[in-house]
Formats: C-alpha cells, sequence, structure tokens
C-alpha cells in the first residue's frame, strides 16, 4: 500500500476538498463558527457580529484577459465576506514572491489590487511579504483576508434555504474558469471571453438595506453552480431544482465548453452570487441585482423544493430530468 | 464565435414533438445499445432516460476508450512514469484510472513528469522542446483518435525526433460489436452507432456486421434530437420488423467517411488483436504500428512488456460494457467504487456508465 498524498483533487472545491475539510481540518479545529462551513466565519465580537474570512489565489497564468491574480484576490475576499451579509471594511494581504518574477509585473499586479480595493470601498491594512528560491513556488502566490460587519437583523447562512425560495443569479456562468483555461492553454478563439471578477458587495449591500428578506447569499466560485448549489442543499437539508433553459451562459463560452468538454456548471465565476429569496421577495429583489453594474443579466434559475433533501435537480431543455452532483475532483487545476 | 449546429439540435419544442412520436411508436420492449460514451455523457446530461417509453431501455456499450483499455495498458502508462528523464503524455481521462497498483495521478503525487495534452500534436510539441529527454504519447482512442496519432508520427520524422514514443492501446469499433453479438447471454435489439467514429469510417465500415447480424443500426450524433430520432429510428425499425443500417447524421457522416484520415491510419498501423478491459482478447480489434514505424513503439523501445492481470475482484466493469448488467447491479457500485475513489474503469472516465450513472441519476 502506497502512502497517501495531497492529489490535485484536493484543491479541486469539489467532493475530495470536501472530505479533505471533513475528515482532516474539521476535526482537528472545530469549533461552532468553523462548523457552519459558510464563505466566511460569523462571529460575536462583544455584540458585534463580525464576518471574517481569508482566501489563497494561485492562479496560473498570473494575467489573463479581463483581470490578474492580484483583482482575484481582492474581489474574492470581498465577495466572501459580502456573502455572510456583511459589509467588508479592511483587508490583509499576503505574497509569496518566487525569485526572479520580473518588478514590472509585481508593480502591475498591486498596481490592479489598489484599483480593486478603491472601486469596492475597502482599505488594505495590514500585510507580508515573503520570497522564496525560484522553483519553490510559481511566479506570485497571494493570500487575502477581511472583515466586516454584520447589520443586527442580518442573518444569511448556506443553511437557511427553505422549501418554495427562489434561485436568483446575478448573471453569466463560467466566465472566469473558461477565461483562464482557454489563457492557460494557449486556445485562441476569436471572441470576447473575459474573466467576470468583481467585487459584489455593493450589490449585496442593496439587496440587505431593501429590507426583503434573503436566506442565502453565495458566490459560485471553485466547483461552479453545481457545487455551490450541493453544498446548500446539504447545509440546509432541502432539495433544489433548476431549470436548464433558464441558465445564462455566453455563447462563445458555451462553445469553448463544448469544444473541451467541459460543463460549465462545474466551472468557476468570480463575478457572481446566487440569491435564495422567498417568492414574495424574489421579483424586487432579482429588480434589485438587475440595477447592479454587475447584474444586468440575472435572472431566476430555480427554486428549493421539499423532497429528497439534499439532492439538486435539473430539468433539461428536452423536458428531461437529471441529478446533478457535486464535481468530483478535478476539472481544471488552478483556476483561483 | 457562433456555435452553429447546437442550439438548433437542442431546441425543447423539437424534442418534446420526438419524445411524443416515440411514445406512440413503441409498442415493444426494447433493449438498445448506445456504443459510444460521448453518446452515453448525452444521453444523462440532458435526461433522455426519463422522457423514454418504460419499456425502452438504453445499454451504455464499450464505445469509452478509457473504460476499455486493458489494466496491464494502464500498468504499462504507470512503468514509464517511473522511467527516468521520461516524459509521459496523455489525455485526461486516463490520469485516475488504476492500473494493479498505481495511477498516473498518483505517479504525478509522487513526482513523475505526467503532462495532460489535448492531443498527440502538443505531446510532439513536448518533444521537440525537450530534446534532451523521452516523450511517450500514451495512445487510447478509436477510429476518430488513430488517425491524429498516426499523423502526430509522420510529424515526429519530418522533425527527426528520436526522443518522441507512443504506446498504442488504440481498438477498432466495428470487431467489437460483432464480439458482442457473438457473446452469450447478450440481447441488444439495436445499436446506436457513434458519430464522431463514423465521421471517419463512413456508414460502410458497419455493414458487414450490420448484414451477418440483422441488427437495427442508426448512426446518430450528439445532440438530444440527434440521438432522440436514432431512438425513434430503431424503435420504427423493430415494430415493422425491418432491421436497417441509417445514418442519421448525415450533416457530418458520409457512406466511404474521411479517406484522407484513413490512408493515413493505415499507411502507419496496422490492423492486430487486442485485449479489451473487461472482455478480454476480440481478434483484429486493434492497431500496432507497422514495422517501419517501430522505431516510434514505446514498447519496444523500453522494452516494455507488462504482465496480464485479473480484473479486480468483484468489478462488474466487463459485463456491463457488454449491457449483461447495469451499474446498479455492480456489488461495487457506489460502495466501494465511487468517481474519487474508481475501482473500475467505467467509473473513472466522465464518459463511463457507471461515472454517468453515478453523476446524474
Amino acid at each position: 500500500m502506497t502512502e497517501e498524498k495531497i492529489l490535485l483533487d484536493h484543491g479541486s472545491g469539489g467532493k475530495v476538498s470536501h472530505s479533505m475539510f471533513s475528515d482532516i481540518i474539521l476535526p482537528l479545529f472545530e469549533n461552532p463558527e468553523l462548523s457552519k462551513q459558510d464563505d466566511g466565519a460569523v462571529l460575536d465580537v462583544k455584540g458585534t457580529k463580525l464576518a471574517f474570512s481569508t482566501d489563497s489565489y494561485v492562479v496560473d497564468p498570473i494575467f489573463f484577459p479581463g483581470g490578474n491574480i492580484g483583482d482575484l484576490a481582492v474581489n474574492g475576499t470581498i465577495n466572501d465576506i459580502s456573502m455572510c451579509g456583511a459589509n467588508p471594511e479592511f483587508i490583509s494581504v499576503g505574497l509569496i514572491l518566487e525569485e526572479g518574477l520580473p518588478i514590472k509585473d509585481f508593480k502591475l499586479i498591486l498596481e490592479t489590487m489598489a484599483a480593486a480595493a478603491k472601486k469596492a470601498g475597502v482599505k488594505i491594512v495590514t500585510g507580508d511579504t515573503k520570497v522564496v528560491p525560484k522553483g519553490k513556488a510559481d511566479k506570485i502566490f497571494i493570500n487575502t483576508s477581511g472583515i466586516g460587519v454584520i447589520p443586527p437583523n442580518v442573518n444569511v447562512s448556506g443553511s437557511n434555504a427553505k422549501p418554495g425560495d427562489k434561485i436568483i443569479i446575478s448573471g453569466t456562468l463560467a466566465d472566469h474558469g473558461i477565461t483562464v483555461l482557454s489563457t492557460r492553454e494557449g486556445l485562441k478563439f476569436d471572441s470576447d471571453i473575459k474573466t467576470d471578477s468583481a467585487p459584489l458587495n455593493k450589490m449585496v449591500q442593496s439587496i440587505i438595506q431593501s429590507n426583503c428578506d434573503v436566506h442565502v447569499l453565495r458566490d459560485p466560485t471553485r466547483g461552479g453552480l453545481g457545487t455551490t448549489l450541493n453544498e446548500i442543499a446539504s447545509q440546509s437539508k432541502v432539495s433544489i431544482k433548476i431549470d436548464e433553459q433558464s441558465l445564462p451562459i455566453r455563447g462563445p463560452v458555451q462553445g469553448v465548453c463544448e469544444l473541451l468538454g467541459f460543463d460549465p456548471l462545474y466551472i468557476a465565476n468570480e463575478g457572481k452570487l446566487i440569491a435564495f429569496v422567498p417568492q414574495k421577495d424574489a421579483q424586487k429583489i432579482l429588480e434589485i441585482i438587475q440595477q447592479d453594474e454587475f447584474g444586468k443579466d440575472a435572472v431566476i434559475i430555480g427554486e428549493v423544493i421539499d423532497k429528497d433533501p439534499g439532492k439538486v435537480f435539473l430539468q433539461t431543455n428536452i423536458g428531461g430530468l437529471r441529478i446533478i452532483d457535486m464535481l468530483s475532483g478535478e476539472q481544471l487545476p488552478r483556476i483561483c | 464565435m457562433a456555435l452553429k449546429y447546437v442550439e438548433e439540435y437542442r431546441d425543447g419544442t423539437l424534442a418534446r414533438d420526438l419524445v411524443k412520436k416515440i411514445h406512440s411508436v413503441s409498442k415493444k420492449k426494447l433493449r438498445l445499445m448506445e456504443v459510444c460514451g460521448t453518446h452515453t455523457t448525452s444521453i444523462f446530461r440532458h435526461g433522455i432516460r426519463s422522457v423514454l417509453p418504460k419499456g425502452i431501455t438504453l445499454l451504455s456499450g464499450p464505445g469509452c476508450p478509457v473504460c476499455v483499455t486493458a489494466q496491464k495498458d494502464i500498468d504499462a502508462f504507470v512503468a514509464f512514469a517511473r522511467v527516468k528523464n521520461v516524459i509521459v503524455t496523455t489525455f485526461g481521462d486516463l490520469m485516475k484510472v488504476p492500473g494493479s497498483s498505481s495511477s498516473l495521478t498518483k505517479e504525478k503525487a509522487c513526482g513523475a513528469d505526467v503532462r495532460i495534452v489535448y492531443s498527440v500534436f502538443d505531446a510532439v510539441n513536448i518533444a521537440r522542446e525537450n530534446k534532451d529527454k523521452e516523450v511517450v504519447f500514451c495512445g487510447v482512442g478509436f477510429e476518430t483518435t488513430i488517425p491524429t496519432i498516426a499523423a502526430g508520427i509522420l510529424m515526429g520524422i519530418e522533425g527527426k525526433l528520436d526522443n518522441f514514443s507512443i504506446y498504442s492501446a488504440n481498438k477498432l469499433t466495428p470487431p467489437a460489436l460483432a464480439a458482442l453479438m457473438e457473446t452469450d447471454g447478450v440481447q441488444i435489439d439495436g445499436f446506436i452507432l457513434p458519430g464522431h467514429v463514423s465521421v471517419i469510417t463512413g456508414t460502410d465500415a458497419y455493414r458487414g456486421t450490420f448484414e451477418k447480424y440483422d441488427i437495427p443500426s442508426v448512426i446518430a450524433g450528439f445532440e438530444p434530437i440527434d440521438i432522440l430520432q436514432a431512438i425513434l429510428l430503431l424503435i420504427q425499425q423493430n415494430e415493422a420488423g425491418k432491421p436497417a443500417l441509417e445514418n442519421a447524421y448525415p450533416r457530418a457522416v458520409s457512406h466511404a467517411g474521411n479517406v484522407k484520415a484513413k490512408q493515413i491510419m493505415n499507411q502507419v498501423f496496422e490492423v492486430c488483436n487486442a485485449s479489451w478491459r473487461g472482455i478480454g482478447q476480440i481478434p483484429s480489434s486493434g492497431m500496432e504500428l507497422k514495422k517501419e514505424y517501430q522505431r516510434f513503439d514505446a514498447a519496444i523501445k523500453f522494452a516494455m512488456d507488462m504482465p496480464d492481470v485479473p480484473e479486480p475482484k468483484g468489478c462488474a466493469c466487463g459485463q456491463i460494457l457488454m449491457g449483461l448488467k447495469t451499474p446498479e447491479e455492480c456489488v461495487l457500485y457506489k460502495k466501494k467504487c465511487t468517481p474519487m475513489n474508481p475501482v473500475g474503469p467505467c467509473m473513472v472516465s466522465s464518459e463511463g456508465s457507471c461515472a454517468a450513472f453515478y453523476r446524474y441519476s
């Protein structure tokens, strides 16, 4: 029997990542905040509810159409904090640099980070840099952490989905993952495919301030919409049904997926959220999202139903029904 | 890039009309086999099984190249990865297929240089850029893939690349269909024939099998409308008692197929016997390099002759590939055998019938 080792699958965001978390990480670190398994931890600090989240970015290549590893890292943490219902305010940045990284690339990445933070209205307040010998890292790895305050009456969590909830997605699927893949593989397409990396804090604030009920907010990043819906179905012990015809996917992205055999449901997004909202508020929240700079293509894609808890179903274009399972292992390496 | 010929063949209204027609024509209980793994995936992905009459059973056949790759061939790929100075190049689907003791994924985690490529031409380029290393390409595929591998060999000759070689575990489709029909207990009322393979082989390649066994056979494309159309034709043939060889994918498949591709394939390769995982040896169902190209044969170059190994205990992949069992009838399915820890090859490939069952049903 060979010794078990970490495989790329462990970083896929799918089932293998989840079992690593529940079998190895959670038992050692267990506490009520971590056990909730949301995008960020919700902390009670002397009566104030804080959202706290961290994420590391190792994307290859570091530059891709529409962005680079820098704004991806800033927006990613802004979004993780936002998905807790909080307004992100402060961010930390940890940089691991490989010997030989051109200073001009480094500066460009930092400039993009500064611009992303400014656009979202958050401050980068602390950080760290380390340099490792050539070959011990790949150009640049970035860790960002962030905190934000959750307003008193807000309670958003992956475990709050209820039967009857409508599910809204804020825009098109799979843009980021397909952009990174096609850039890395040097695939040349005569079309405009670019990352959707964007800060969603303003969109979330508009939703929260509307006084409508919101049960779940999530950004379907690594593992894609399919994996995120499975996480929510399992956390909330409900079943979810989505309609294939309603899924917004840009033609060129669909085309690349067809060519390479990828299912857009499992491809990462970096500037999209899904919201689970009671039916009575669904139309209003949809309109709020559509008015946001990054939510023009928002649509309702499905609903929470009351059978087979933990399962996610897709009503197909041809009227068939099938299960959407969580991603098993690696589909695309190092997309964020 | 506007993608033509996809949305048109996923039209919901057209599909519903076809489904209605299928329900009105279907009387007999029928077992139809989709031979190709891409069909299997498409059938699950679009929920086609869920709209068919109860009497129509779809069986997933031996048309996923990864699934039918013999375990000893996987062992050979693993062995190449362990040779110093060798870069193994492979299609992504092969990475996780378990051999007797390891897989390419595990070897990569241990430091082997294993690279996923999208075509043999990527492997040729890697050889060109790494002249101090040996580059081995894992040749796994059917008639669709074999001509490209042949072209890769010709590119290797042109580029004077003596550090490039392939291990050929390539397979041919028509002999497998004949082998299926000869197997005891196999009950198939019609074949949904593979679209991609047929683009190369042409309709004529199936004429021999069709005439010998008089079995309803329809070539199909991969979109839901294509597949529903093929199912309708197979049901109509069965109900009328008039088996026929029909082409429901005429926008891509001709009688003669891709003559140029076949020419290149036959220039470099010749027919040989081949081992199919779970099924065993099928005469004249493989392709090996012709004598004059054998310096590109990795098995010869590295004197790699792996022993035959028994299938993992309990694994029913062979019977599943022949339509004798469904994945749910395998004792390992969803218990010891999952996409995270696959025992048999049908659970590994995204086109494998067990993986498709696991994911979509």
